[in-house]
């Protein structure tokens, strides 16, 4: 009889524990990840600031950390570092004044318009941010680019972001297209096509290495019928950039034609054969169907490239390894080599501001392009 | 199935397709011209890279030579070098060890989380977030700048929060809800690993961690954690609450029912998933060069390193790069269909 | 225009979907082919408009053998069960896409708008998108849109499936008007056999690819060639006994009666339609049996009945009031019972 209740009160602890861990359930859930989350991302995060705001020393036993408030910062935009940085910069002379001048005019009518339409504080200060970046951009594209001037590690970087993810959206549109078409082997062309994705972008570095040789590469005899067997690609700053740029366009295409030829592939096939019918040509079917349709899949899939490719690192460090000079050197370089030098202050300034600039350039996208797509669901 | 000739005339039968599902001749030339000469773009490197491998010092170093036992002599040197006399089998089976691992644990971990913020509705208040990030700002100070001994620190931020829970929290009734926690979770992705490397790997130094797979596997496990939230999140959205919902009313619980019933309807899902995150781990640098050394180096880095070691001898680098491709090429030309869904889920929802 | 399908076949790999098909639409004639699910109806429409190629056979619109000709030059407009709007594009834009595809005058374009939209009633509504619209507008869209052209013919697929009960009614009442204004040949495939006998002009029934019977509605409801056609027209369906036909009299095991017909068939078929039937007491009817379960639909009964072994319904008055498993006659007059061959299911009289 006395074994009785103790059973009894088991069971009901069991019950109740059960019911505790229901209840919490979606905590518990939750709790690994976000403690991972924690960190590994916030914690670091938070940490990088203190660093980014601090110099580092090394000293007997150990080192130490000083705090030196925006000494970093200064450094990397005003000061010694600059030329790094920003790149050496000249003068605008005044056609370059007047293209500035036309462009903050479009800011401000952009910035108008909103104001006119549908106005909320926050959207403001976003779009002045958005503006404020982008007018920054232009004007040291304009003080660095032209000849006489040095471009910097921020400008390298736009470059390989925008001129990269350019090309391979085009280049993966016009694949995916082509591929979409009745054709035999769409298969077989599919999984080829996904290889270069899932080659080591170091791996991939080595290749273009190996087929640029224009003395021993692949294409040695081509180069020396056409008279430049001599020349090396790796000495000058924009054929390094472009190399560069072709291995990380080589591997990345790929992930545009994989994504675009499987939204080509749902589309709406009624409205196509409504079209069809109508005796619409295949531009305007493009034009009227097809676009509209991938545009939301479209504008997400390179916002996702777009976050991507602003870390860049595995093909400009094996590639050139920066060179010749700073050249081909991403922000994501810079930050590793001021790491190399000991210099963590640097390092982690460095590591914030390409995080200040990647995430207003992909947020900006997010919200007036992504958004626009999606304005007809 | 041609019936009897074209009566049109030359510039419409060129361009325009005789029926709705085949191409007319001259765009049909047109597209697989462009799509034979993209494919022989994507194969040629890599056929360079195997014919390479194959090759000695001397056959490099006086000219191209494109086709085995046509040009030249192909050798197995390179091979037996990298293969038996290097330490390649240490990296090699560093990369399987952490990769599997960490996008397994990611996996677990991320599934549960989108998984929970799918069906589970939070609501946590953003005093409480607010007071949390001040606290962890605050203990760093203090450890950092004020030489403050860090478990003191740590246990005075602690009760600091319950006191806040039990106070001022209680009266603001602001919260943050599942789709802010989501869109948290995922923006991590925004953050470039060389922010948050460097704290880091002082991190692991302190636990003396350094230069182990541990290290790897748990910092690669939270990298990818928000892809693999951000994929499976659609997938969980995607399954009907029906088959959910009646399991929990037989007395399943939460646990229960998302592994033996969400979990395997979203099977090929998480295998696109897992696939994805296998590859991203299998192939990243950066992390790998900071945090190993010489006993959890992984392929990329010794691959990088070739570049030091011993300059630009291409034959030994090319069997690196071979047998790094191979396997991850054989997986996914299998099941690329299964990732190109899974990519195609993730952006349609953004 | 006159269409023509002279010998239609068509087959999806191995699979042969549509057997051997002939049919005739006269000019202005609104045709209704009718089918269940896997009968081929869709494909036959979609091989009049050229959006399947035809494995063997040939289609004529008008005198024109389009057989191998693309659907934007065979003069055809198309209303899709989906309606397929362009959502991006307002309502006007979407009506004038086919003129502005042909590249025409803008002029033209706007005075076309117009003048459809304001027979089909959307003039109010040109501005708006798609995703504004309620399902009858979009309906009213598509509409206009296939209008627009006065093409040769109209084939439509299902345009009324999407919409509710009551609209779909509204909206075949419209659409019969606006055919018989327009005067435009019609080809409109539905699986709804009250849309079928309420609107066409004809009938073609299909089952499995093959034709079962190309008539006017009447006629099918009162001769039907066979048995599946017997069976798919008329709600509630024709009641159908198995059984023997000797010299004219039709003998089952819950009774035997007369027919129209002379003939003798060892297995036969006979179908009465429940309207014709009355319930009666036990001796007085053509066949005995009894009740299974009444329903009341308000201004009748219908009276399921277990008679032999199978079961029959009967239309009755409102008042009926028997209840269930009382043994009850079945009463109906010789002209309606409809005979068939059990074997191949060919009418015999």
């Amino acid at each position: 009889m006395a074994l009785a209740p103790t059973v009894a009160a088991q069971t009901t602890t069991r019950r109740t524990r059960d019911e505790w861990v229901d209840r919490n359930a979606g905590r518990m859930m939750v709790l690994p990840a976000v403690v991972i989350l924690l960190a590994f991302a916030i914690f670091p995060l938070i940490i990088s600031v203190y660093l980014s705001l601090s110099r580092f020393a090394l000293e007997a036993g150990g080192f130490r950390l000083k705090f030196v408030g925006f000494y970093n910062f200064r450094r990397l935009l005003f000061g010694a570092q600059q030329y790094h940085f920003l790149g050496t910069l000249k003068p605008l002379n005044w056609p370059e004044w007047i293209g500035l001048g036309a462009f903050a005019i479009l800011m401000l009518l952009w910035l108008g318009r909103y104001v006119a339409t549908g106005f909320t504080a926050l959207g403001f200060i976003g779009r002045l941010i958005s503006a404020g970046l982008a007018t920054g951009s232009v004007t040291l594209a304009l003080a660095t680019l032209p000849a006489g001037a040095y471009q910097g590690t921020l400008l390298t970087t736009y470059f390989y972001v925008l001129v990269g993810v350019t090309v391979q959206f085009l280049l993966g549109l016009g694949l995916a297209l082509l591929c979409a078409q009745p054709i035999h082997g769409r298969y077989l062309f599919r999984v080829i096509f996904f290889i270069p994705l899932i080659v080591t972008p170091v791996g991939v570095a080595y290749m273009f290495r190996m087929l640029a040789d224009m003395q021993k590469g692949p294409f040695a005899p081509l180069s020396s019928a056409l008279g430049f067997g001599e020349w090396s690609w790796a000495t000058q700053a924009w054929s390094a950039r472009l190399m560069v740029l072709i291995g990380d366009t080589w591997q990345w295409t790929p992930f545009m034609f994989i994504v675009l030829l499987a939204a080509i592939e749902s589309q709406p096939r009624d409205q196509l054969e409504a079209a069809r019918m109508d005796g619409a040509s295949s531009l305007q079917t493009f034009r009227d169907i097809t676009w509209p349709a991938i545009a939301p899949i479209a504008a997400t899939v390179v916002l996702v490239r777009l976050i991507e490719a602003f870390k860049i690192i595995d093909i400009p460090n094996v590639l050139t390894a920066g060179g010749p000079g700073l050249a081909t050197e991403s922000l994501t370089l810079h930050s590793f080599i001021a790491w190399r030098t000991q210099d963590l202050g640097g390092s982690a300034a460095v590591g914030y501001l390409l995080l200040f600039v990647s995430t207003i350039t992909c947020v900006s996208f997010f919200t007036y392009v992504v958004r626009w797509t999606r304005r007809y669901q | 199935m041609t019936r009897g000739t074209d009566p049109r005339p030359l510039m419409r039968r060129l361009f325009e397709p005789r029926r709705l599902d085949t191409m007319a001749p001259a765009p049909r030339i047109f597209t697989y011209a462009v799509l034979g000469l993209w494919t022989l773009i994507v194969l040629f490197p890599i056929y360079w890279v195997l014919v390479t491998s194959f090759k000695i010092e001397l056959q490099v170093d006086s000219g191209p030579y494109y086709l085995p036992f046509v040009d030249f002599q192909p050798t197995l040197d390179a091979w037996t070098f990298m293969l038996l006399q290097n330490n390649t089998l240490g990296p090699y089976l560093n990369s399987i060890v952490v990769a599997l691992a960490s996008t397994f644990l990611a996996l677990l971990i991320g599934s549960l989380a989108a998984y929970a913020l799918v069906r589970i509705r939070f609501q946590v208040k953003l005093a409480a977030v607010l007071t949390f990030i001040v606290l962890v700002i605050g203990v760093i100070v203090a450890v950092g700048a004020l030489d403050v001994p860090w478990p003191a620190a740590l246990v005075a931020a602690i009760v600091l929060l319950l006191l806040a829970l039990n106070t001022y929290v209680r009266r603001f009734n602001a919260a943050v809800g599942n789709n802010d926690i989501e869109f948290w979770m995922i923006s991590n992705r925004i953050m470039p690993p060389i922010v948050a490397v460097l704290p880091i790997y002082v991190m692991f130094q302190h636990l003396k961690l350094l230069d182990t797979q541990i290290a790897l596997i748990s910092t690669y496990t939270g990298v990818n954690l928000p892809i693999v939230v951000w994929l499976t999140r659609d997938f969980f959205a995607g399954i009907p609450l029906d088959l959910e919902e009646s399991a929990e009313i037989d007395g399943a619980s939460k646990f229960r029912v998302f592994f033996t019933i969400a979990l395997p309807l979203v099977r090929s899902g998480l295998a696109a998933t897992f696939l994805l995150v296998l590859i991203l781990t299998w192939n990243e640098f950066l992390l790998a060069l900071f945090l190993s050394n010489a006993n959890a180096q992984t392929m990329p880095v010794l691959v990088a390193a070739q570049n030091t070691t011993r300059g630009p001898q291409w034959w030994y680098m090319s069997v690196l790069i071979v047998i790094m491709i191979a396997p991850v090429i054989a997986i996914a030309g299998l099941l690329q269909k299964h990732i190109a869904r899974g990519l195609l889920v993730g952006a349609v929802k953004g | 225009m006159r269409v023509r399908l002279a010998n239609i076949h068509k087959s999806f790999g191995h699979v042969e979907v549509v057997k051997g098909l002939d049919l005739e639409v006269e000019d202005g004639e609104f045709l209704v082919v009718l089918g269940a699910s896997g009968s081929g109806k869709t494909t036959v429409l979609r091989m009049i408009a050229g959006l399947e190629s035809v494995t063997s056979g040939r289609v004529l619109i008008g005198d024109r053998d389009v057989t191998d000709v693309l659907p934007k030059y065979r003069d055809v407009a198309m209303v899709f069960q989906s309606y397929a709007l362009y959502p991006h594009m307002t309502v006007f834009a979407n009506i004038a896409y086919p003129l502005v595809v042909r590249k025409r005058p803008k002029a033209e374009i706007q005075a076309s708008v117009s003048d459809v939209a304001r027979q089909v009633q959307l003039e109010p509504l040109l501005d708006r998108y798609p995703r504004q619209l309620s399902g009858g507008q979009r309906q009213r869209v598509a509409l206009a849109r296939a209008m627009i052209r006065r093409p040769a013919a109209f084939l439509m697929d299902e345009p009324l499936s999407n919409l509710d009960a009551k609209l779909r009614g509204y909206m075949r009442a419209e659409l019969k008007h606006m055919q018989h204004e327009l005067g435009i040949t019609t080809i409109y495939v539905t699986h709804d056999q009250t849309e079928a006998m309420t609107l066409a002009h004809r009938v073609a029934l299909l089952e499995k690819g093959v034709l079962q019977q190309l008539d006017t509605p009447t006629n099918m409801y009162n001769s039907p060639a066979n048995l599946f056609v017997a069976g798919f027209i008329g709600s509630p369906p024709m009641n159908l006994l198995d059984g023997a036909l000797v010299d004219g009299r039709f003998s089952t095991t819950a009774g035997s009666f007369a027919t129209p017909s002379h003939a003798s068939h060892t297995t036969a078929v006979a179908g009465v339609r429940p309207e014709d039937c009355r319930v009666t007491e036990v001796g007085r009817g053509n066949i005995v049996g009894e009740v299974y379960t009444t329903e009341l639909m308000g201004d009748h009964t219908l009276v399921t009945c277990q008679v032999g072994g199978t079961t029959m319904i009967v239309k009755a008055e409102k008042t009926f009031n028997r209840r269930n498993g009382e043994a009850i006659g079945v009463d109906f007059a010789d002209v309606a019972v409809h005979l068939f061959d059990k074997a191949c299911g060919q009418r015999i009289g």
